[in-house]
């Protein structure tokens, strides 16, 4: 296919995409509208607009949004760090692996929810408590992922560092770590996602502000519309944090691997 | 003096079935000679290689090289693997200076190097491109320019050309020659296709199925540039053809005829 047909292939898909939004928004507004659906349980999409518009302009959103992404960015850059760097030590250090691997297994199968009631005891409902929450829903996709990659390594490419007599450090650092780095990124990539989940999840059960918090005194109030908003908030954070994570792997990490 | 004295070498790879891979080797290769080893399939061409390499230890047996005794890899020591082994997330002239960054060449050195090995494979014009732009015969180019760009005095091949066609082949065979000639290195070079082990080597080493012995050490006396179709060649490639015959004993044989 020719450059010219897939631009208009594209195009004519993208339209079609935003045709069906727009049905899906469109039928939403009707059925609210007109009452079929009770405004308790759904919201029609031109309110929700207006509320998000309201919710910026009023400066109300401000201090939430940065109080969970706050949360979420100590806690995922902590867990990466960590993650990352107990990865490689127990890959690196013969036998670590094999002596930690039994605890660290059963910390993975310890569902991460049910330490949020100790994680309170522990540590209040404060930011302390949420990025403890964020840690744990990022830390081992994230150290699993680092050993897996890490033991990608051909073996072939270690033997060319072998023969030109790296040392251990210049084999980690030039061979190793960016072999590694694609099944890395899966995983930072994943953890993003979950790690914002976790925040938000933490506020919901116990905090005194950020957009989960804001999200509960909505649904208490039964303001389907502003919970409606605060969705869509949180929605588009997401995205954009994935966005930006995937950013950074083609531009930084990755220039290798797109044409 | 680039040579390697090797004194009953023998290999058995460990496990649960032990693999007996190469049976009381004794060789000496010359400083400045280009060696082929012949053999077929699986009878311990590449660990003998990566034997020489450094990169493996014999299960007895010893290896000199320069009059010492041979304890691990070396720069001085070059590789070209079976396949090129590029780092993929390396540009074709980051993959070539990787030697001299390791030993923190300065960056002027090493651009100066990889640019004339570079140009010396016939890779100019190639060098930002990431290696799964290349054709195969452009990676084993490239394989090869990484070798040379640390100044080696020996240079190890297994099987460099394997995978390529064979016009392109043998366009990388006179390209070798023609570097060996200017560079003058001991080259130890592992093929399973015979005409190409006779038409590059001065001496051609035949090992036997597995386990690999020396089954017989052919000598090539033409002077190079040789001629392909030299009747003195295809003489010689009968002989070896002829001694293989002999140890046919088993089947599978995956010699290139
Ligand atoms: N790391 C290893 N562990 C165990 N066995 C091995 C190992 N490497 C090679 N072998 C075995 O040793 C034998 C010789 O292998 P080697 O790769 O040296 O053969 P080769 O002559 O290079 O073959 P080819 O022409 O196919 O490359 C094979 O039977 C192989 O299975
Ligand atoms: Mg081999």
């Amino acid at each position: 296919m020719g450059n010219k047909t897939t631009a208009h292939y594209n195009w004519r898909m993208i339209s079609g995409q935003i045709a069906l939004l727009l049905l899906i928004l469109g039928a939403i507004e009707y059925i609210v509208s007109a009452e079929i659906v009770g405004s308790l349980y759904l919201s029609r999409p031109t309110l929700v607009i207006k509320e998000i518009i309201r919710l910026f302009a009023e400066g109300e959103i401000f201090h939430h949004l940065s109080v969970t992404l706050w949360e979420f960015l100590v806690g995922y850059v902590l867990s990466a760090a960590a993650g990352i760097g107990t990865g490689m030590f127990l890959v690196l250090i013969p036998r670590a692996e094999t002596f930690f691997k039994p605890f660290l297994s059963a910390l993975l199968a310890v569902p991460k929810v049910t330490i949020i009631p100790m994680l309170m005891l522990w540590l209040g409902i404060g930011l302390s408590n949420k990025i403890a929450i964020v840690f744990l829903f990022c830390f081992f996709t994230i150290a699993f992922n680092t050993i897996t990659g890490i033991k990608q390594t051909a073996d072939n490419h270690l033997k060319v560092a072998r023969v030109f007599e790296a040392t251990k450090l210049q084999t980690i650092i030039k061979v190793i770590l960016p072999s590694a780095a694609p099944t890395i990124f899966v995983a930072l990539r994943l953890s993003a996602a979950t790690g914002l989940v976790g925040a938000l999840f933490g506020e919901m059960i116990a905090s005194k502000d950020g957009l989960g918090n804001l999200l509960v005194q909505a649904t208490s109030l039964y303001d389907t519309t502003k919970a409606f908003a605060i969705i869509t908030i949180v929605t588009i954070v997401s995205v954009l944090i994935i966005a930006l994570i995937d950013l950074f792997e083609k531009k930084i990490v990755l220039k290798w691997k797109s044409s | 003096m680039a040579g390697f004295l090797i004194n009953g070498v023998s290999k058995v790879y460990g496990g649960t079935t032990p693999t007996e891979t190469l049976v009381d080797i004794d060789l000496t290769i010359e400083d400045g000679e280009f060696l082929s080893i012949l053999g077929p399939s699986g009878c311990g061409k590449s660990t003998l290689l990566e034997i020489l390499a450094g990169l493996q230890l014999p299960t007895s047996g010893e290896i000199w090289f320069e009059g010492k005794k041979l304890q691990g890899p070396g720069i001085e020591r070059g590789v070209v693997f079976q396949d090129p082994s590029l780092y993929p997330w390396r540009t074709v002239m980051q993959n070539v200076e990787l030697g001299l960054e390791l030993r923190h060449k300065n960056k002027v050195e090493r651009k100066l190097a990889a640019q004339k090995y570079l140009d010396m494979v016939g890779l100019q014009g190639f060098e930002n491109k990431y290696p799964h732009h290349l054709s195969g015969g452009m990676k084993q180019r490239a394989g090869l320019a990484r070798a040379l760009a640390n100044s080696p005095e020996v240079l190890l091949m297994d099987e460099p050309f394997g995978a390529v066609d064979h016009l392109t082949r043998l366009q990388l065979q006179d390209d070798l020659l023609r570097i060996w000639e200017a560079e003058k290195k001991t080259v130890v070079f592992v093929t399973h296709d015979v005409s190409e082990a006779v038409f590059l080597g001065d001496r051609v080493v035949l090992l036997s199925p597995r386990p690999g012995r020396i089954n017989k050490i052919f000598r090539v006396p033409n002077k190079h540039p040789r001629k392909r179709d030299d009747i003195e060649l295809l003489k010689i490639q009968n002989d070896i053809y002829a001694a293989i015959h002999e140890v046919k004993t088993q089947e599978n044989l995956e010699f290139i005829i």
